[in-house]
């Protein structure tokens, strides 16, 4: 048990990044002390099992996604590098001035920004879905965007901010029909709930180790067979090359060709730990307790007067909403909430723009606080949570 | 002015390039570098101690270095405490908030120190008086008085970063620009707030009160360098010096106008038949909006060209407005602008 400033730690920012399990700290410590060597390189015992475990855990994770092939998944440093490099490789190559992307409002900047510098390149245009009044994505507005000029959909599985749940299948077809591909954020989904690539249709896939107690430093991009095969390098160097000459090379099929140079081995395989730790407990237990702590979260929270939460109502089992929660307090600034809220009751929970500028700018907010559950949160945590948080909104308003 | 006064700056960016301390007998020259905007040559009177830091270890090792003469009086400053260096209002509050045992005590002291905190207008909310990486939005004002000490305004959207500001406005009002710049952030430990040294994009305290020893240091070196300078009056706002302005582009040659600069990017990307670009700044000085002292904030545009060809009214402002995010960012207020397309302006009679 942890203190934090003399209380019990109640680790509530699992948006931001999760625990890790020891089996995932174990796997990491013997890989460093059992058979650190480089991968794919030499034949020497140590090099076979690192590459032996490193491919592993890229099994291990295809097979958590039911991608139809081990070789469809990427390792990234993390998701935002995985879109970068679907932007920089697919983006570039295919996109050209007047074809549009589709995204929206309430995108993480990650899912934004690569776009952005795509289209100041290429002169493809942005468009942006709005929200309804229900505070998730306007899926009729979406439908109404999609035309033959629309090359990308690009958007998220689960919010960060608003917790809504995105109808991806329904997205791919309607997306397909106009001839237009799919990228799915999936960082808040792949931790929380059993994710099927198949299923979803989706032309690309990202997601973020760390989010899903893994290590920090991997993430992973999973791409179509025949889309990876198509696109051109991303960064140049070892490990994505066959032949190399002075003024030339030829490059690896994927995933290789946009893994270069030396990856995060130790890390990939706590990946792969983290996805054994996951599936041991079923993700569909972990998405049924889940679905009951964004219930009990969303409802306590909402008893509280003076707290507005964003995003849609949670649901009569709380399967419209993740369990998180960003709110705002009415006449309490978010940052004071989370200090007040660490200080006093060694509580964590995070407060600002939660790397959505344009979604707070357009809910007219300048920050919110923020509290994000995983499975190994509890009830009482929640209750602890909001007494807390009770104390902290009196504390303040006395000074009002 | 004291020959031996010996203050340290710190520049609060990792970026900023190291500046070097040259002494002569009498005299220092020096290029000073503060986040990275470079400042005319000045010549000062006394003893400047410059350099690059990021990390408190790097201030305090620097700040006991001599770099020329009088190795001797260097040395005994060395060991001046964090606390003596201190000007005495700060004193008093960190003497106050040591004062007292319980954690949400100085909380509640915090606060009702923000309480106290006379608003400022809206007209001092500007880029230029924000403090950078600050998770709540805070704004600082400062001015030099006749007096030879600085006093400074603050606000703030956060209870708490609101009685922090007030702390240092209060701790430093009435203090002279060289205490100030002594001041080093090791005195925010004393206050038991948890406030971290580390300098990073949520360090609002740090940031605070790096913006007021930089704003300081423009306002000290503005009124010393001029050579016709004197401390501007708070009742004539548009007389200001403009040493005294952050705004990089008076400072450098290199450096274009902003008009220049909205000139070339909608040169640049729409191709214009015609263009035209007037600074009207004048006009506006002085009413809410327009920075005290500035030009070049308000401007006429008229662009004809094919660019907006099927965009509608709304569309071409925004493409404009897309364009000179950079400058509207960096004190450009506002543009009055007209956008037609050649053929509409053959179309008129």
């Amino acid at each position: 048990m942890q203190e934090v400033h003399g209380y019990k730690l109640v680790y509530l920012d699992n948006a931001a990044t999760s625990q890790k399990p020891a089996s995932v700290l174990k796997a990491l410590r013997d890989y460093y002390e059992g058979y650190n060597a480089n991968v794919h390189r030499g034949v020497h015992a140590l090099s076979a099992k690192a590459t032996d475990e490193y491919e592993l855990a890229r099994k291990k994770v295809a097979d958590f996604i039911n991608s139809p092939s081990d070789r469809d998944v990427v390792f990234t440093r993390n998701a935002s590098e995985a879109i970068n490099l679907v932007a920089y490789t697919w983006g570039l190559t295919n996109l050209k001035e007047g074809d549009e992307i589709v995204l929206s409002v309430a995108e993480h900047h990650s899912n934004l920004v690569p776009w952005q510098l795509v289209s100041q390149k290429t002169g493809a245009v942005l468009r942006f879905v709005d929200l309804t009044s229900e505070e998730t994505l306007d899926l009729e507005q979406l439908k109404g965007l999609l035309n033959e000029r629309t090359k990308l959909v690009s958007t998220f599985h689960v919010s960060n901010v608003l917790g809504c749940i995105n109808p991806i299948a329904d997205i791919v077809e309607w997306a397909h029909a106009v001839g237009a591909k799919v990228l799915v954020d999936a960082c808040q989904s792949v931790p929380h709930m059993a994710v099927d690539v198949q299923a979803l249709g989706a032309d690309f896939l990202v997601a973020s180790s760390h989010k899903m107690c893994g290590p920090t430093g991997m993430g992973f991009l999973w791409g179509k067979s025949e889309i990876l095969e198509s696109m051109p390098p991303f960064l140049g160097g070892g490990e994505m090359i066959v032949d190399v000459f002075l003024d030339r090379s030829t490059y690896a099929s994927p995933p290789s060709r946009f893994e270069a140079g030396t990856p995060a081995i130790g890390e990939a395989i706590g990946l792969g730990a983290a996805v054994d730790y996951l599936n041991r407990i079923g993700m569909d237990r972990i998405h049924e307790y889940e679905m009951e702590l964004s219930k009990y979260l969303y409802e306590s929270l909402s008893k509280i007067p003076s707290v507005k939460i964003y995003g849609p109502p949670a649901g009569s089992n709380g399967e419209r909403r993740a369990s998180l929660c960003a709110f705002n307090v009415e006449g309490i600034h978010a940052t004071d909430l989370s200090t007040f809220l660490d200080q006093q009751h060694g509580i964590a929970v995070r407060s600002g723009h939660h790397c959505t500028q344009p979604l707070h700018r357009y809910l007219g907010i300048n920050a919110s606080a923020r509290a994000s559950l995983y499975f190994y949160n509890t009830t009482d945590e929640v209750d602890t949570f909001i007494n807390g948080l009770k104390d902290t909104i009196d504390f303040f308003s006395a000074f009002k | 002015m004291s020959a031996m006064a010996m203050a340290m700056v710190s520049c609060p960016s990792s970026s900023c390039s190291l500046a070097r301390g040259y002494l002569s007998t009498s005299e220092v020259h020096h290029q000073l570098c503060v986040t990275g905007l470079l400042l005319r040559r000045t010549t000062l009177p006394c003893r400047l101690v410059t350099h690059a830091s990021v990390g408190i270890q790097q201030a305090q090792a620097v700040r006991g270095r001599d770099w020329g003469l009088g190795a001797s009086a260097s040395a005994a400053q060395v060991q001046e405490t964090a606390e003596e260096e201190l000007p005495s209002k700060l004193r008093e509050v960190v003497q106050l908030f040591q004062g007292v045992a319980e954690q949400r005590a100085r909380y509640q002291q915090l606060l009702y120190y923000g309480q106290k905190l006379a608003p400022l207008a809206k007209e001092f909310c500007t880029p230029e008086n924000k403090v950078q990486g600050c998770v709540s939005q805070v704004w600082v004002v400062c001015k030099l008085r006749d007096d030879g000490r600085m006093y400074f305004e603050a606000d703030s959207d956060s209870a708490l970063t609101k009685g922090l500001a007030a702390l240092l406005v209060e701790g430093l009002s009435g203090a002279t620009p060289v205490e100030i710049l002594k001041v080093s952030p090791t005195f925010m430990e004393k206050l038991g707030l948890q406030q971290s040294l580390t300098p990073s994009r949520s360090n609002g305290f740090l940031n605070m009160l790096r913006l007021m020893q930089k704003k300081t240091l423009e306002a000290y070196m503005g009124s010393t360098a001029a050579p016709s300078s004197s401390s501007p009056s708070p009742d004539a706002p548009e007389k200001e010096p403009e040493a005294i302005e952050s705004k990089p582009k008076a400072e450098s040659a290199e450096i274009t106008t902003v008009k220049d600069s909205i000139t070339s990017k909608l040169t640049e990307r729409l191709s214009p038949v015609e263009l035209e670009v007037e600074d009207v700044s004048h006009q506006h000085a002085g009413h809410a909006g327009a920075p005290r002292g500035s030009s070049e904030t308000h401007f006429n545009v008229k662009v004809i060209s094919e660019a907006f060809q099927g965009l509608s009214l709304v569309k071409r402002h925004r493409l404009i407005y897309g364009l000179l995010q950079e400058e509207l960012q960096n004190g450009l207020h506002a543009l009055s602008l007209i956008t037609k397309t050649p053929a509409e302006v053959s179309d008129k009679p």
